[in-house]
């Protein structure tokens, strides 16, 4: 715009090229000073609405950080020395601090707690190799994860006594997590699963392929016997479930309810659209019935209403109806999820995959799963996320979860009334729970379209 | 199997194994096993409930909703009193429901939207506040906020006596938001039919003005003439006729405000937990509607030189509403269920009034349970209909 | 991942799951066979309240209602301990009961006729006369519930609280607006923050919930008794033989008291010549075998547990932050000026 500015149609008389004053420099946008001019206050409005947003949060969290730390109370022996002291202007927090034990494990009898440690130690053992750059059998850890896993902690978690199938069972789960050790360790060294190292490690990897094979069933043989005689040795007291309660219980409900709702929605998803009628029919019946009515009338209808059910002398414990109807709710949630994973698979793919001569499993399985799940796994972990804070309403059937248990401080006698603080800390716990997972979610889906971006 | 089949030397056995491979006999025969699986099940299941509940002497007839129930309630958007019906209460428990849901959905969607456009805003802070808002609020139970919500109404608020007063017409304090309540007057009718006349003339001139676009590319303002159309007959008609509505003030006497229409913090709570917890959903689901618009339509619109504003309203927003809608649609039926958690703070919905007080006071388990999933199902169902109907018309067409 | 794996996976956890979850029971045999087959009571309680089913931080259930399961815990397996507590909310304590998941309910139940009519319950007795009563601020100069018209009233719901508020207040000409809630602390947290101008609640649970107000003394309960409430523990209809058992064991409580038998004294008066007592603890006669106990369950009961005035003390007495005095109460032994009148023992 600069040439317009000389006026150029009449000639002047001779007159000397005077420079026009610079302008002055724009606003730096480099450095925090910079910086901040550019995105905070670049114009009236926006510097406006900058200031209102700052405000807002700072009185918010002033109020919060107020009554939960500044007026807090963090030495009392009971509510009343806390309400003497400092009234309702701050938080009392030695009521929640008796609790947290209970808030955590429920009422499990606190000599067994160890029981519940121990397999949350194990579970973190058995997932890390997940983790590990150099491990391969990444998919067989993962499964025997989900389905051993519970076998394995159902026994520590319940105790009581174990028959001979039971105790197989049992068995097999920690067969599988010492393979899992074991496995994870020897490809991190070795870059061989645990059965081909021993093989190799004993001095057969010249044989033939058959001795090999019998010979690393052999030695997964070998693990399952120290699994069983590991398992023999082991004795637990039985701890009924009605004592299971607090952060213990909610996340056995959601864990479940997570480790079921997947497979059983792929199928329902599968249901739905298969090409039979009737079985279309009864899938879509289930999931537009389970979806369309909240979870709390679901899981009512399955604490009042399933005992009807049955025949009569037949009794299903509390807990577990409370797992069949969180279990049946998002397996229906997560078969919409699935399908509209495979609604975004090509229909070419499919044409392919049985133009190859695959069949259907075989196509679902090998060529159309993958691809869907992989597209899903940010709605996935959303809805995990969704059904672990749905858990909070099975407190509303009266199983001691979280949130009842945080209830219970506040009807104890000597921190009668004591209802915020125990609040505020559950809704911590959930916060920090579902933000942690909904983060990694996130990291999940950058990963996983890493490869896409071009 | 095929592998099988080739090689089987015996043809009666071939033509087995061909029958059983066939497709069609194979889809009639696991329709017919789960089809009586189902069967078998349900009988069981309705045959133990009948024996369990002649032992037990349970009834589950509907014969208690003729019975008056005799306990209060808090809020009600149609008439009630303590002397009515189970019925009565079941009608005000679906009303007290709809209620909520309405209007949380049209906040929680105006909400949604402005904290969608946020999160994509250039301004550092409004961006990280909005991010931060989601990813709080979305990341605690709703149970939780909904309580919190309403110990946070509850502690900003003044007692009735210290009440905020505007105009002497509106009173806020801790038992909720008073209103002055519109009474039928002598005008009433004139002034709604002029009300509907002015309706019908609105929603003619927003047509004309549509086909004059879309036909001859005339644009004629809109916004204008259909706030004229809808305001200025009935004001017209109610100068003309007098006054056709009377107030109810709301008046401090006692204890309590009375007259007027009241909204209790409990509704209040719910409403403000409720549209912010959905707001989030759809404040992301906005926010990867219009990133899914690509980039170059923004850059063309510039290029030809349509304004900022403009350009979101007719170019990216009526493409990304395409992604947006369906998921928003499901929000919608979320929000209705969620609305069921207001047993937490008392708020006297469906579930509150009736699968609890009523289920409490009666102990009639199966039918209250019944009807209350019945109500839930109706709703869902029709909006999911709905939306499977729409999510096929905008479906990609695949060949 | 080949198919017979799934299957086999799958059959495994389905065995699984059905050795886990499922304790299946011989059917439909009598209460109390069932209990001693299964080695312990099944005994319901309410969520978490002071006085009556307590929950301490250690876990351990106390209060009137609990020493209820516990006596006739004793009764049966001669050990107290033999007790599943039951703790649910009150929307599902009846179906519980009645589609027997429950042996008993034993938490601060009102006997009314509908109840007891048609709901398939059965009433075994009274173990506390409450009635229904109003907290408010001393501030408001409320003396008296009669003034209360208008006022917005905190209400727990689901409970008969609920009904006989709103009876009251019909019955007076007077309105009402009621802030309902199923948990008591967010109804007393809005009563404190000015949410209602009077919290209602069975007598017994106010001078307790006062108690924890921030300033007590600015608070004060009215002196009107809206209703009666007669709380007992409740069974199902139609096993009258279980019934029986723990109407004698609540009224054995009593029936001690009034003898002057408690836990300290109850091996010295199994000597005693006085006919009652003889029968009482099943020297003389044959209550117990007659519903299938043994002769001395109340011995049983009374060492385990007590009577009835040492069950009261303990858990709602003077000397517990809970604190309603009982002399010249309805609680009070029918010889002392109550209604506490136990059947006679023979």
């Amino acid at each position: 715009m600069d040439h317009a500015a000389g006026p150029a149609a009449t000639p002047p008389p001779a007159e000397i090229f005077r420079p026009r004053p610079a302008r002055r420099a724009p606003p730096s946008t480099l450095g925090v000073q910079g910086w901040i001019r550019q995105n905070m206050f670049s114009s009236v409005p926006n510097a406006l609405v900058t200031v209102i947003g700052i405000w807002i949060v700072y009185a918010f969290f002033d109020a919060l950080f107020g009554w939960a730390i500044g007026n807090a109370v963090w030495q009392a022996e009971s509510r009343r020395e806390c309400l003497d002291e400092v009234g309702r202007a701050g938080a009392c927090w030695p009521g929640v601090i008796a609790w947290i034990p209970n808030l955590i494990y429920g009422l499990y009898p606190k000599d067994q707690v160890w029981r519940i440690n121990l397999a949350g130690l194990v579970l973190l053992l058995w997932a890390v190799p997940l983790w590990l750059p150099r491990v391969q059998s990444k998919v067989q850890i993962g499964l025997s994860l989900v389905l051993l896993f519970p076998l394995f902690a159902s026994y520590l978690f319940l105790g009581g006594e174990k028959g001979i199938v039971w105790s197989a069972l049992i068995a097999l789960g920690l067969a599988a997590f010492l393979w899992t050790l074991l496995t994870a360790a020897t490809e991190t060294v070795f870059g061989l699963g645990i059965a081909r190292f021993a093989v190799a490690a004993l001095g057969f990897a010249s044989r033939s392929d058959e001795t090999r094979r019998r010979l690393a069933i052999a030695v997964l043989l070998a693990v399952y016997v120290v699994a069983v005689i590991l398992v023999q040795a082991l004795s637990l007291p039985f701890v009924p479930t009605r004592v299971w309660g607090g952060l213990f219980l909610t996340l056995v409900i959601s864990g479940i309810g997570i480790a079921f709702s997947l497979p059983a929605g792929i199928v329902l998803a599968l249901g739905r659209r298969s090409r039979m009628p009737l079985i279309s029919l009864l899938s879509t019946t289930f999931i537009e019935l389970f979806r369309s009515v909240p979870l709390i009338t679901i899981l009512f209808m399955f604490n009042t209403m399933l005992p009807l059910f049955l025949p009569v002398g037949v009794e299903v414990n509390q807990l577990l109806r409370a797992i069949v109807a969180v279990c049946l709710f998002s397996a229906a949630y997560m078969a919409e999820v699935v399908r509209g994973g495979l609604q975004a698979i090509p229909r070419g793919q499919y044409e392919a995959a049985s133009a190859m001569g695959l069949g259907f499993w075989q196509a679902t399985g090998l060529v159309i799963m993958p691809q869907a799940l992989k597209i899903m796994i940010p709605t996935i972990v959303g809805n995990f996320i969704g059904l672990f804070k749905d858990t909070t309403l099975v407190s509303i059937v009266g199983l001691f979860d979280l949130l009842s248990m945080s209830r219970a401080v506040g009807e104890d006698t000597r921190w009668l009334g004591l209802f915020l603080e125990p609040f505020f800390f559950v809704t911590m716990i959930y916060f920090v729970v579902c933000f942690g997972m909904s983060q990694y979610s996130l990291n999940l889906e950058q990963r996983l379209s890493a490869g896409e971006r071009r | 199997m095929a592998l099988l089949e080739s090689t089987a030397p015996s043809s009666a056995g071939t033509r087995l194994l061909a029958f059983v491979n066939n497709a069609t006999v194979r889809a009639v025969f696991y329709q017919a096993l789960t089809l009586s699986c189902v069967v078998l099940l349900f009988w069981y299941l309705i045959s133990n409930t009948i024996e369990n509940m002649s032992q037990r002497g349970m009834s589950a007839g509907f014969d208690f909703l003729g019975v008056s129930a005799g306990f209060g309630i808090g809020f009600t958007l149609i008439p009630y009193r303590e002397g009515d019906t189970y019925l009565r209460v079941f009608m005000v428990g679906i009303a007290n429901t709809m209620l909520v849901a309405v209007v949380a959905i049209v906040i929680s969607t105006v909400l949604g939207l402005i904290v969608g456009l946020a999160r994509l805003s250039n301004n550092w802070v409004i961006r990280n506040v909005a991010r931060w808002y989601i990813e709080i609020l979305r990341n605690t139970p709703l149970l939780l906020q909904i309580i919190a919500w309403y110990f946070g109404v509850f502690t900003l608020l003044p007692r009735p006596r210290e009440s905020l007063g505007w105009l002497d017409a509106v009173f806020l304090n801790n038992r909720g938001l008073y209103l002055p309540a519109p009474l039928v007057g002598s005008g009433f009718a004139v002034a709604l039919v002029a009300l509907l006349l002015g309706i019908a003339g609105a929603v003619a001139w927003a047509r004309y003005a549509r086909r004059e676009r879309e036909q001859a590319g005339r644009i004629r303002p809109v916004l204008g003439p259909v706030l004229a159309l809808l305001v200025v007959p009935p004001v017209l008609a109610a100068l003309a006729v007098g006054s056709p509505l009377a107030w109810d003030m709301p008046q401090l006497r006692g204890f309590n405000f009375v007259g007027g229409i009241n909204i209790p913090p409990s509704f209040c709570a719910l409403i403000i937990a409720l549209s912010i917890y959905t707001s989030c959903f759809i404040g992301e689901n906005v926010r990867s509607g219009i990133q899914s618009v690509s980039r170059g339509q923004t850059e063309a619109a510039r290029a030809l030189g349509v304004p900022p504003g403009r350009t979101m309203r007719s170019i990216i927003l009526p493409q990304a509403l395409r992604v947006i809608i369906p998921p928003l649609i499901s929000q919608y039926l979320n929000v209705t269920k969620n609305s069921s958690l207001a047993i937490a703070i008392g708020f006297p919905d469906l579930v509150s009034v009736w699968m609890h007080t009523s289920l409490n006071q009666s102990g009639r388990a199966i039918p209250i349970v019944a009807m209350t999933m019945g109500f839930y199902c109706v709703v869902s169902l029709a909006v999911s209909l709905a939306m499977n109907r729409y999510n096929r018309s905008i479906l990609i067409k695949e060949r | 991942m080949q198919m017979p794996n799934i299957r086999k996976t799958a059959a495994l956890l389905a065995f699984a799951a059905a050795t886990m979850g499922l304790s299946i029971e011989a059917s439909a045999q009598a209460t109390l066979a069932q209990v001693k087959a299964r080695g312990s009571l099944n005994c319901q309680v309410g969520l978490p309240t002071p006085g009556f089913y307590a929950l301490a931080s250690d876990g351990t259930w106390s209060g009137m209602d609990v020493d209820m399961c516990r006596g006739v815990a004793a009764a049966i397996f001669d050990d107290p301990k033999k007790v599943q507590y039951q703790s649910v909310t009150s929307a599902v304590r009846f179906t519980s009961l009645a589609n027997g998941e429950s042996d008993m309910l034993s938490r601060t139940t009102t006997w009314t006729a509908v109840r007891d009519t048609q709901l398939g319950l059965e009433f075994a007795g009274v173990n506390f006369y409450d009635g229904q009563g109003f907290v408010v601020p001393k501030s408001s100069n409320i003396k008296s519930a009669k003034e209360l018209n208008g006022a917005t009233v905190c209400v727990l719901t689901g409970t008969t609280t609920e009904l006989n508020l709103a009876d009251y207040f019909r019955a007076n000409n007077m309105t009402f607006k009621p802030v309902t809630n199923e948990n008591v602390n967010v109804l007393v947290e809005t009563y404190l923050g000015g949410g209602c101008d009077a919290y209602t609640n069975d007598k017994s649970g106010l001078a307790a919930r006062r108690s924890a107000f921030p300033k007590p003394d600015e608070h004060i309960i009215l002196p009107e008794t809206i209703s009666k409430e007669p709380l007992g523990p409740v069974v199902r209809h139609g096993d009258n033989n279980w019934g029986d058992i723990v109407r004698w064991v609540l009224f054995g409580m009593i029936e001690a008291e009034e003898l002057g038998v408690s836990s300290a004294n109850v091996t010295e008066m199994l000597k005693s010549s006085n006919p009652n007592i003889k029968r009482l603890l099943g020297v003389e006669g044959n209550v117990g075998e007659g519903m299938g106990l043994p002769k001395d369950f109340m011995v049983r009961v009374l060492k385990h547990v007590g009577n009835y005035a040492e069950v009261y003390e303990r858990h709602v007495g003077a000397k517990t932050p809970v604190n309603i005095p009982r002399d010249g109460s309805l609680n009070a032994l029918w010889t002392k000026g109550g209604i506490l009148y136990p059947m006679p023992f023979r």
